[in-house]
Formats: structure tokens, C-alpha cells, sequence
């Protein structure tokens, strides 16, 4: 069994003031935006998820905020009947590490795009990119690298295929690890093995620019996915020609991070050389509903506590003034 | 600032073994002289390029941490540490059985009819992934190393290990009584890497892939 020892993030001087200098340079882009800041609790007493830091208050089993995106959303869909379109969070959330290196406690600066369904969404979708694009100027990286993808790729086939439960993850896992053979493995015998297989091949052919996109002509379900990739295209033509100096924009097809949660278009934020994406985020427009509310939503979180560590290890990857 | 070289991780052992011949007159072939050295960080020959040679075990923890930006390890390693990273290809060599292995005679039913059956293997992950596919329990031996011992000092009745020609099981009076799964050589890289930097990872795994599969 692995040895690990809870990480709790103490921030000296230079790190405490990045944090705090940060917090308030996106918060401020946020709000120049029109996003508008909530503060849902830190302590969670009703949902109590697996993975979040929980303890006794008395009788009560309470957990520590685990999820700012959670945690808001049960707050919208308690106290709004009509959705405020554009908000932002800011602070700590705290959860069990799954790898050695991570914190417990996290901060995180973020925003949501609501709308009410059937909404057109295309929009929403190209002005969260839109601010994403701009971060990277904002924290004073040299260079940076935003991924667009988009969870139905991988979503729809599976659903098309009735392909579900412990089947369906190995193939996300196996596309997870960019690993198509593993998808040919864990399929074995099914039905759908060949197409599934040729799709994952296609999904993982490239990692470019927007011609990218041309990949999903050689899968199988090219004709199933043509809307997403229609839309994917509008985004492409929108971004392209506003991309800041160092800026650089790949599709990858294969992103399948958070593919239980994302319904649509995400986005991931790098820097070069950086081992973990510095933020991420998309559509998701089964939460809310969930919530019992017709809602759409879609947004990202920029994850300062890893841009803490970057700018500790790779200072040479910042400004110098930041 | 320049850029720090590239690390590439490459296996000790019987998968390292076969891996080094092959890369020789690739841009990835090992510094012969650093090889009859007991450096373990070893220039190739591609300037700016390393090679690390690590044991199986640890190489996966190098290459998830993002040390090493590629990798090469088997299956069988890579499914016991289920480790956080890319898995680009199946390089098809270092094939091999993970396989129940027992002293001669012994079968697989006489195995089941056990009451307390006990199985000494170095991987506890997969051996229990087929206990539970096949619906028994056991006491897992937990071993690091000449797991063939164990069946003929009453260690534990029979061990789940890697045969490849089964001239070691052969020399031991041991004997295949089923195959659990199959094993070869992968190549894994670091997340981050390949996704921050697939300028300069891709050519490099693309590289490694070509050199590998046609040797």
C-alpha cells in the first residue's frame, strides 16, 4: 500500500502575496466581464461526498467545501428561480489527495456561464474561452498552450452504442492513458469493437492546431458527430483570429477528463513543460437538472495552488515582475 | 534559459536486456561506453537526451511524476501500479504469460478443492482480479523476487508469476496450470509532457515506436 502523508499547504511570504496579488487580478477580470462573485460555505452539512474531508460536528457528519462548482450550483438552485447568468468564487476547497503530491487544501478562483435551456450555448462556450485566453497574461506567463475539446466525441458513440457501466469506463480509461490498444483490449468480443476501436484511433491521432479537427472524418461515427464538430469549428474561426502573442491553440479530440461531468466543449489550460494543466473547465448541462432546475451551465476553475508550485519550480515559465 | 534535456527511462533487467540491442543504430542508442560504466543516467545518442535505467517497479513513478518524459515498461508492471500516465503504444516485445504455476501433478481443480489456499506473487493487483473472476479466495504471499521457491518450501501451494520460455519454472519441477493474462513492453509517457510539449515528445515517441516495432 502506498505511504502518504496529508499535504497542508503552508504559504510563506512570496507565495502568500502571489496568492493574494492573483486572487485579485482574476477576480478583477471576472468582474470587468460582468461576473459576479458568490461564497458558498466552506462547511457542507447536507451532501457529504466521497473524497472531501469530513468530520463530527456533535452528532452531525459534516465535510469541508470539496468543489466550488458543487457547492454553488446547490446554492443557485436553493435560493434563484431564475438563474444569475454570470458568477465567479474565489478560495480554498479541501479534498482527500488521490496522488502522493497533491494538497489537501486547494485554492481556486473560477466562473460559471448559466443559462436557461435551450439557450443557444455556442456563445457562452466561445466567451469562457475567450477569458481563459486571457489568464495567462494576467499571471504573468511567458507562454501557454489551450486545448479545446469536447466530451460528446467520446460521450455519443459510447451512448449510440449502448455501451455502459464498467465496459464503457475501461474505454475511457483506456482513451484516458491515449492508449488505443487498450480500448481493442477491453472491448474484446463486443459488437462495436471495430468502430469503437477506429474511433479512438482517429481520436488520437493528432494533438495540433485546428486542422485537427479533420481526424474525426476517418471514424466511424464522423456523420453522429458532425454538429460537434460543426461547433467546434465556429469556436475555432471566433478564437483564432483574438489569440494573444504566446498563446497557442490545440484541439485535442481525446480529452476525456471529467467525462462523467462534461457534456460538451472543454477547455484546458497548459504551460510548456508545466506537469498538470494550470486550469480546466466546460459544459455541463446535466448538473443543474439534476438539481432540479432546467438550467444549462458551463465554466472553468484556474488552479492557483498548482500555479503556486509552478512558479517555484519553473520560475524561468513567468514574468519576472510576477 | 535552455531547455533541460529530455529524460527517456528505459527498464533494468530481462526487458532491458532486450531493449538495449535494439536501439543500437537508432537516435536512440545508449552510450556503449556509459553502459559498461554503473552510471544509471546514460547519454544517447541524440544530444539533449537521456536515457535513465531504473527497475520496472520504479519506472512508472518516474515517468508519472513527469522526471522522465517518456518510458518503457511492461504491462504487467504498468497494470500492478495503476500510476497516472500515458500509455502511446504496445511495442510487442518482452512478451510474456502471467500465469498459476504449481509443482508438477498439480492441477488447478486441486487447487480450487483447497480450503485455505495460499498463492506467493509479486502481483497481488492482478492475482486478485482473477480470484475474483473465478470466485475463490486466497492468502496472497506477498514476494519481490524467485517466487519459484515458494511452491517447494510449503511457502504457498503454487505462485502467479511471468513466464516467458518457462525454462525457469522447468528448472524448478513447476508447471503452468492456467495463463491469467498477457504481458509486453509499453510505451508510457509523462501527462504533462506529452500534453505541454508534444513538439518535443511526439518526434521522440514516434521515434521509439518505429525503432521498436520493425527491429
Amino acid at each position: 500500500m502506498p505511504v502518504r502523508t496529508p499535504h497542508f499547504p503552508d504559504l510563506l511570504f512570496d507565495s502568500a502575496a502571489r496568492l493574494r496579488r492573483w486572487e485579485g487580478a482574476l477576480m478583477g477580470l471576472l468582474e470587468a466581464h460582468g461576473y459576479r462573485e458568490l461564497h458558498p460555505s466552506l462547511v457542507l452539512r447536507e451532501a457529504v461526498p466521497d473524497g472531501s474531508l469530513r468530520f463530527f460536528d456533535g452528532d452531525d457528519l459534516v465535510a469541508l467545501r470539496w468543489d466550488f462548482t458543487v457547492s454553488l450550483a446547490g446554492l443557485l438552485a436553493r435560493r434563484f428561480t431564475a438563474p444569475p447568468p454570470r458568477v465567479s468564487y474565489a478560495g480554498a476547497v479541501f479534498r482527500r489527495p488521490v496522488q502522493p503530491w497533491e494538497a489537501v487544501e486547494r485554492f481556486e478562483v473560477g466562473c460559471e456561464r448559466i443559462q436557461p435551456e435551450g439557450e443557444a450555448s455556442g456563445e457562452a462556450d466561445v466567451e469562457l474561452a475567450r477569458l481563459l485566453m486571457a489568464i495567462p497574461g494576467v499571471l504573468g506567463l511567458k507562454s501557454a498552450i489551450l486545448h479545446l475539446g469536447n466530451a460528446a466525441l467520446v460521450r455519443r458513440p459510447l451512448e449510440a452504442e449502448g455501451l455502459t457501466g464498467d465496459l464503457a469506463d475501461a474505454v475511457v480509461a483506456a482513451l484516458s492513458r491515449r492508449a488505443p490498444h487498450r480500448v481493442r483490449e477491453a472491448l474484446g468480443g463486443h459488437a462495436a469493437a471495430g468502430r469503437l476501436a477506429a474511433h479512438a484511433e482517429a481520436l488520437l491521432s493528432e494533438l495540433d492546431g485546428p486542422g485537427t479537427l479533420n481526424a474525426l472524418k476517418a471514424s466511424p461515427y464522423a456523420d453522429l458527430l458532425k454538429e460537434e464538430r460543426e461547433h467546434m469549428d465556429r469556436a475555432l474561426s471566433s478564437l483564432l483570429p483574438i489569440l494573444p502573442p504566446n498563446l497557442e491553440l490545440r484541439v485535442d479530440l481525446a480529452d476525456v477528463a471529467g467525462l462523467g461531468f462534461y457534456t460538451g466543449p472543454t477547455l484546458r489550460l497548459w504551460a510548456p513543460g508545466a506537469q498538470q494543466e494550470l486550469a480546466a473547465g466546460g459544459r455541463y448541462d446535466r448538473l443543474f437538472p439534476g438539481l432540479g432546475r432546467p438550467w444549462q451551465a458551463a465554466g472553468f476553475c484556474v488552479r492557483l495552488s498548482r500555479l503556486l508550485d509552478l512558479a517555484e519550480t519553473r520560475p524561468d515559465l513567468f514574468e519576472q515582475s510576477r | 534559459m535552455t531547455q533541460p534535456s529530455i529524460l527517456i527511462a528505459f527498464p533494468k533487467g530481462r526487458l532491458g536486456d532486450e531493449l538495449v540491442p535494439k536501439l543500437a543504430g537508432t537516435p536512440l542508442a545508449l552510450d556503449a561506453e556509459a553502459l559498461k560504466s554503473r552510471v544509471l543516467r546514460i547519454p544517447t545518442a541524440t544530444p539533449g537526451v537521456a536515457a535513465l535505467l531504473l527497475k520496472g517497479a520504479d519506472l512508472p513513478r518516474y515517468v508519472a511524476a513527469g522526471v522522465a518524459s517518456l518510458g518503457i515498461v511492461g504491462s504487467d508492471t504498468l497494470d500492478e501500479l495503476d500510476m497516472d500516465l500515458l500509455e502511446l503504444a504496445d511495442l510487442g516485445f518482452g512478451a510474456c504469460r502471467l500465469s498459476l504455476c504449481a509443482r508438477s501433478g498439480v492441477t488447478l481443480e486441486s487447487l480450487r478443492a483447497k480450503p485455505h489456499l495460499r498463492l506467493a506473487t509479486k502481483f497481488p493487483k492482478a492475482t486478485e482480479a482473477w480470484l475474483t473472476r473465478e470466485g475463490l479466495t486466497a492468502e496472497l504471499v506477498p514476494l519481490s523476487s524467485s517466487a519459484e521457491l515458494a511452491p517447494l518450501l510449503g511457502l504457498a501451494d503454487a505462485i502467479v508469476d511471468l513466464v516467458q520460455t518457462g525454462g525457469t519454472l522447468k528448472a524448478h519441477g513447476l508447471v503452468e496450470t492456467t495463463v491469467l493474462g498477457h504481458s509486453s513492453a509499453r510505451l508510457v509517457a509523462a501527462r504533462g509532457a506529452y500534453l505541454s510539449e508534444p513538439g518535443r515528445i511526439r518526434p521522440l515517441a514516434e521515434a521509439l515506436i518505429a525503432s521498436l516495432r520493425h527491429s
